[in-house]
């Protein structure tokens, strides 16, 4: 059996990312405190954004709800944590990790099935709705802590920058998740994503199952989630359910692919990229439209270039193409 | 459950109907998910807020003054934004644009009248009626008053007036419509303002009832997509419907569970009901859902 | 159900709101022939073919494929079964290029996942596609749509192929490619049930054709006999009464 469909193109993006992936390891060792804060922020937006792709870039499901998955990770490791005293805290944070990835992917399986037979518009409500179910539960029930808060045990070794050490750890959480999801884009699955994303009644006349293949994506999606959400709440250190269920993760991580490009998967890390740049260092001292900014931005990015910063180039190489054959002939 | 929670239900049910039924007609005529609905309807709670308190205007002599110029704000934002992202993009991509519009509102909103709660509060705020234990405020009955008769002249418009027949004549049958001459740019903005100037409407009978602030935008909007889901799309009955279920259920759930789930049970009830029954109660009055 | 026929219509039937798209059509398709199902708009020829694929099940009668019967497949069933569809109006992915659109049918037809690219290169060189390989299908043009199309859904290695219509809108250069198209894929070894208008193209590549009118199966027999046939006449002419 073959591991990847297209496999040339699967090595070439893997290369890239590994290569990528090691030019962004050496960073923070040039950079202030204050640079590697602001390089978290974007590995974790890029890490998170890709995972989304998972599902809403290459089927076409856009859920509104990913920071569902986001604070069900992080509350779980959380909360388990409290539960396993005295452990030390390279197991105990391995532990946590591993269980919240499971919990989710168990959560995502258990809604998938309602809801990912709504189509478009409806299955992105439906995850809004079940993110904030999630946040107004883990807010309210006493026992979950989420209005009072959580502390999270310190992972960091000794003699690592706290900023430093983070800054690596979602880094490597973020290959991960890149590299998972060129994995699944030039496998079947993805195959049969995209066909699902082009047009659902043609691919499941084709074959495609197309119900398995969505409820398979929404849950590599989860867990991808969720395993970020544990690592940012470590670097937290201390979590509330409004620290985590943050309604900004849900509309960011389209907003990324929106500005890089929809359905590829450099597409949300370029506009990850962008998007914490201008947010973060460009606009940082404008606090109190900040908000306004990003409502701005994401509405010149949807009338100026709807298939974004990749849709511009896409358009350029097919009218060179055809410029070509024109001289050709 | 007792009368009164019933009674508090549907009064807050009228309010939702009302906040919900221009959503819900741009959704059944144009199919636009409009995410800065619940922005519009704040809009409308500060307009009413500003006229009282600076010009003294009584907020039920200023509702037509301002469903005017939310009706104005409507055909503007259709004629020009809205339009402009369904010909370009996706129906997705126009739904993220109205997110962009709403987090400007609220980012303005906040610049203008601070994050902190506002609530209309004429003369009358404080008297009430009282029906044997049934105890009502008065500024409640304005606004179920408001909802109900508002509800009515809606579902009057579309049913018997010539703009009524045409936008849903539209609706329908977009490109029949266009060979017949109807210009459909100008429906479909007709449709955005009619939309508008009941959000601005259900805005003025919010703030007369409960205080509100910025941030709650959200929420209403939320709420909008709820009682579409619940009451069908498209219909002021499937609003009123949807609302007044909405509402009865969440004044219950705050009294019976406790006061902090109203919100988690209406998600919970909305994830079932797009499950069970995607289209609504009434189902779309326009188009087959799904 | 004789030994050589690969698909097998047992008295099936389905209405609309009481409308009888499909009235007690029975017949057998032999394998490895082109069998047309010609007959005026309306006459239950698409409905047939929902029919066969899984799209609707049948009110009453069997539907036998292979020998195995098939009535209330799902779709995907179906095409797991080797029936694929080519359709009148090209559902090509638009976004992705020729080679991908083809893929996708191989990878989830009944090929090997070895064989995905050979049998790739081998449906597109069939279908005379070979030079576009690398062409989004948003660029093509419509006869060349129709041949991806056909293309597709022979990549998934279908031994019946539903073809609806894949000479509709073609001008006569393409019609023929098309013809040379459906019998490269015959003698190959599929066996192919064609819906088509277009009547000389049905009259040249067809081995045996079905004549529905009105959900009813009227006349079926070879091309030379069905064009002779008085009922076909007064079905497609109306009659002088």
């Amino acid at each position: 059996m073959k591991l990847f469909v297209s496999g040339r193109q699967a090595w070439v993006s893997i290369g890239v990312t590994l290569a990528g992936t090691l030019l962004f390891a050496l960073l923070p060792l040039l950079l202030s405190p204050y640079g590697v804060r602001v390089g978290q922020l974007f590995v974790l937006a890029a890490g998170l954004a890709v995972a989304w792709t998972v599902l809403g870039g290459f089927s076409g499901y856009w859920s509104f709800g990913n920071a569902a998955f986001v604070g069900t990770g992080a509350f779980t490791a959380a909360l388990l944590q409290l539960a396993l005293p005295g452990w030390p805290a390279g197991s105990a944070f391995m532990v946590a990790l591993v269980a919240a990835m499971l919990l989710n992917g168990l959560l995502a399986l258990a809604i998938a099935w309602p809801i990912l037979r709504l189509r478009g518009i409806y299955f992105a409500i439906a995850m809004l709705g079940v993110s904030q179910v999630c946040f107004e539960l883990v807010s309210n029930i006493d026992s979950l802590r989420g209005a009072l808060g959580v502390n999270l045990m310190d992972i960091v070794p000794r003699g690592v920058r706290p900023e430093r050490f983070y800054y690596w750890a979602l880094l490597l959480a973020t290959l991960v998740i890149v590299l998972v999801a060129i994995a699944v884009r030039h496998s079947k699955l993805g195959y049969g994503l995209l066909a699902i994303r082009e047009d659902e009644d043609t691919a499941r006349m084709l074959g495609v199952p197309t119900t398995r293949y969505k409820m398979i994506a929404f849950v590599i999606s989860a867990m991808l989630t969720a395993m970020m959400g544990v690592i940012y709440a470590h670097n937290l250190g201390y979590i509330t359910a409004n620290s985590v269920y943050r309604g900004d993760f849900n509309l960011n991580v389209i907003v990324y692919s929106l500005l890089g490009g929809m359905g590829t998967i450099i597409g949300p890390i370029i506009g990850a990229g962008i998007m914490t740049y201008v947010t973060q260092v460009l606009l940082g001292d404008l606090l109190d439209t900040h908000m306004f900014i990003t409502g701005l931005l994401i509405a010149v990015l949807v009338l100026a270039a709807p298939n974004g910063l990749y849709g511009i180039y896409d358009n350029y190489r097919l009218r060179m193409r055809r410029r070509k054959q024109e001289t050709q002939r | 459950m007792t009368l009164q929670t019933l009674v508090d239900g549907l009064v807050l049910g009228g309010l939702f109907s009302l906040s919900a039924v221009g959503f819900s007609l741009l959704f059944g005529v144009l199919g636009v998910v409009n995410l800065a609905h619940g922005a519009f309807v704040l809009i409308g709670g500060y307009a009413a807020w500003t006229l009282l308190d600076r010009f003294g205007i009584d907020p039920l002599l200023a509702l037509p003054l301002i469903m005017l110029g939310m009706f104005c704000l409507g055909y503007a934002f259709q004629r020009t934004v809205i339009q402009w992202a369904t010909k370009r993009a996706s129906l997705l991509a126009s739904m993220l644009l109205t997110f962009g519009f709403a987090l400007m509102i609220r980012n303005a909103l906040v610049l203008i009248y601070s994050p902190d709660f506002k609530s209309v509060t004429p003369a009358y705020a404080f008297d009430s009626l009282s029906f044997g234990e049934v105890t009502v405020g008065l500024t409640r009955v304005a606004a179920l008053v408001v909802s109900v008769v508002l509800l009515a002249l809606l579902a009057a418009m579309l049913r018997y007036t010539s703009l009524g027949r045409t936008i849903r004549a539209t609706a329908q049958q977009e490109q029949a419509a266009a060979l017949c001459g109807v210009n459909i740019r100008h429906v479909f903005a007709l449709t955005a303002g009619v939309s508008a100037a009941f959000a601005g409407a259900a805005g003025v009978a919010i703030g007369l009832v409960m205080p509100f602030s910025p941030p709650d935008e959200t929420l209403w909007t939320i709420n909008a997509f709820v009682v579409v889901t619940l009451g069908g799309i498209g219909s002021p009955a499937g609003a009123l419907v949807g609302g007044l279920i909405l509402g009865v259920i969440n004044t219950a759930t705050a009294q019976l569970v406790g006061a902090a789930f109203p919100n988690a049970m209406m998600f919970l009830l909305l994830v079932l009901m797009l499950v069970v029954r995607p289209a609504g109660l009434l189902g779309n009055s326009f188009k087959g859902s799904r | 159900m004789t030994a050589q026929s690969i698909l097998s219509v047992q008295g099936v039937s389905r209405s609309f709101r009481g409308l009888k798209a499909v009235n007690e059509v029975s017949f057998e398709v032999p394998r490895g022939s082109i069998c047309s199902l010609i007959g005026p708009n309306g006459a239950g020829k698409s409905t047939f073919f929902n029919l066969v694929t899984g799209y609707f099940a049948p009110d009453t009668g069997t539907i036998t494929f292979e020998g195995r019967d098939i009535t209330g497949f799902s779709p995907v069933q179906v095409a797991h079964l080797g029936v694929a569809r080519a359709f009148q109006i090209a559902k090509p992915f638009p976004g992705m290029s020729v080679t991908e659109n083809v893929r996708i049918g191989a990878l989830f037809g009944r090929t090997g996942p070895r064989d995905v690219a050979a049998v790739t290169a081998q449906a597109m060189e069939l279908a005379g596609l070979a030079e576009l390989h690398d062409r989004e299908a948003r660029e093509l043009t419509v006869g060349q749509l129709r041949r991806l199309e056909v293309a597709r859904a022979l990549a998934a290695r279908p031994s019946l192929l539903l073809a609806d219509e894949p000479c509709a809108g073609l001008n006569p250069t393409e019609t023929a490619e098309m013809v040379t198209i459906l019998r490269r894929i015959r003698d190959a070894g599929a066996t192919i049930v064609l819906v088509e208008h277009d009547m000389p193209a049905v009259m040249e590549v067809s081995d045996t054709v079905l004549v529905l009118e009105a959900g009813c199966l009227i006349a079926q027999g070879k091309p030379e006999e069905i064009a002779r046939d008085p009922r076909v006449i007064a079905a497609y002419l109306g009659t002088d009464e």
